[in-house]
């Protein structure tokens, strides 16, 4: 049997393989995201597919260290040209030490205390907490109702169920994305909402998110985009609209360069303010929503199309 | 400790990318062959113009294309026909090609200079390209309407064909008056 570090080392050797190996091939075909989060209509024409692997950090809450990663190594594949498919293995590492300063999450006579995603309420006295390992899998479809290329609105349905370590999850988006200049210039939307059950404590906490995702890029070179993304979060208590527990903003800018045979997107957003309400009012401090979320989110992603 | 994939691992990918080593612009048609290629044994003339501010503006309303035509890139032969060479926005990189207009305004070539996108090649098949032989400016020339679609490369065939549709607003507008 191997430990969990084990899987995870593992887990991490065989996609970076994978990448490399594709990268060596005969490479012709390619599809990209040029948004860090929001997902755009532009999808593996038939018969293509498409190798993405994504790092993300959530760094920084209210005191201490809070490093929350996640790596998605994805395979894409083009079922027709208007519908998408592709499968997810999730892995996640957790770096937590003395972060939060609410007394209502401090409540064990510790302050700091140690807390936020991914961790169980038997850490909130420690003066640090570890966890690593792969996560779960993720499913994904996406299906392009209309393509913004040849419309003035392209309109598309995502949907992802996840089943993971730290969380099960249901998640659908409505894309929309309009082209301006050529093409040039993309504004895209999503509009998101996902159900989820948190396994990662001894209680497990059922909740819904609702979050509106918009931004632009521009094509500023050949190869080259640049632009900026706005997300507006929403958790709800359980399964349901009825009893909103965060909100909060994240604005930030994304990078993006392509070539025919791979292409990077780098992009950061910063948590400009949120609130909580109860029962969630532990996760708050400074005007700020702590939980998965920090001051600062970066992500990577890189694509190589075979 | 923070988790980091292998960095050898990592390298090995880098070095991947860096040996597949197809990023580099290629020129698949010059202009001289491509002057052979529509005009054979023709002697063409460059013949640069202005374009009025009032064309410009046509041409982008019957086009939709934004990107500037270099009216530099202008030849005519002695017969009356002309050869315009034109750039239209590829998915990350320009797509460079040649239309050729006979003495009776009809389409008698498109060729594809350059192309240098992941997917969308069909457009410098012949037979896509084939749909564009014998229209005039009196066509449509419109993605989807009397220009089929490439399916999953959308966005290289319908610039191509907007480009086209551009420089036959200014054979229209312009050229067909030039002597």
């Amino acid at each position: 049997m191997f430990s969990k570090s084990q899987q995870c080392k593992k887990a991490l050797r065989v996609s970076s393989v994978l990448i490399g190996f594709f990268c060596v091939s005969s490479l012709t075909l390619a599809g990209e995201g040029n948004f860090g989060w929001i997902y755009g209509l532009d999808l593996q024409p038939k018969g293509k597919a498409e190798i993405e692997q994504k790092l993300q950090l959530v760094r920084g809450q209210a005191a201490g260290t809070y490093d929350y990663w996640q790596g998605r190594t994805e395979l894409e594949y083009g079922l027709t040209n208007d519908i998408q498919i592709a499968g997810y293995l999730n892995s996640y590492s957790i770096n937590s030490a003395k972060n939060y300063t609410n007394p209502e999450a401090c409540d064990q006579g510790v302050n700091p205390c140690t807390g936020g995603y991914g961790l169980p309420g038997s850490a909130n006295t420690l003066d640090q907490y570890h966890a690593k390992g792969i996560d779960g899998i993720s499913l994904e479809s996406i299906w392009r109702i209309s393509n913004p290329v040849t419309s003035p609105v392209g309109l598309g349905i995502y949907l992802e169920p996840t089943l993971g370590r730290l969380k099960d999850a249901f998640e659908g988006r409505i894309i929309l994305q309009s082209n301006f200049l050529d093409d040039k210039l993309q504004l895209v939307s999503n509009i998101m909402f996902e159900v989820e059950k948190l396994k990662f404590d001894d209680d497990v906490i059922e909740e819904t998110v609702f979050d509106i995702l918009a931004g632009f890029t521009y094509r500023i070179a050949p190869k080259w985009t640049a632009g900026l993304e706005y997300r507006f979060h929403n958790d709800f208590d359980g399964y349901g609209f009825g009893n909103q527990t965060q909100r909060a903003h994240f604005l930030g800018p994304n990078l993006h360069y392509a070539t025919k045979n791979w292409w990077l997107t780098l992009a950061m957003r910063s948590q400009i303010g949120g609130q909580c309400w109860e029962p969630g009012t532990a996760e708050c401090s400074d005007g700020k929503v702590w939980d998965s979320h920090g001051n600062n989110e970066y992500i990577v992603k890189v694509g190589v199309p075979f | 400790m923070v988790w980091k994939p292998s960095s050898l691992l990592a390298g090995i990918s880098i070095l991947g990318m860096t040996v597949s080593g197809q990023i580099v612009a290629r020129t698949y048609v010059s202009t001289e062959e491509v002057k052979q290629i529509i005009f054979p044994g023709e002697l063409l003339t460059h013949y640069p113009i202005k374009i009025s501010k009032e064309i410009a503006v046509e041409m982008k309303k019957q086009s939709s294309v934004s990107h500037a035509l270099d009216p530099d890139k202008i030849w005519k032969t002695a017969h009356g026909a002309w050869l315009v060479i034109d750039e239209v926005v590829g998915k990350h990189e320009m797509i460079k090609y040649a239309l050729g207009i006979n003495q009776r305004g009809q389409i008698v070539g498109l060729e594809i200079m350059e192309y240098n996108e992941s997917y969308g090649y069909e457009v410098m098949e012949k037979k896509w390209r084939g749909q564009f032989l014998n229209k005039t400016s009196k066509d449509q020339i419109k993605l989807n309407h009397d220009i089929e679609n490439i399916t999953g490369a959308t966005l290289s065939s319908k610039h191509v064909t907007d480009g086209v549709k551009r420089i036959m607003v200014l054979y229209q507008t312009t050229l067909v008056a030039v002597r």
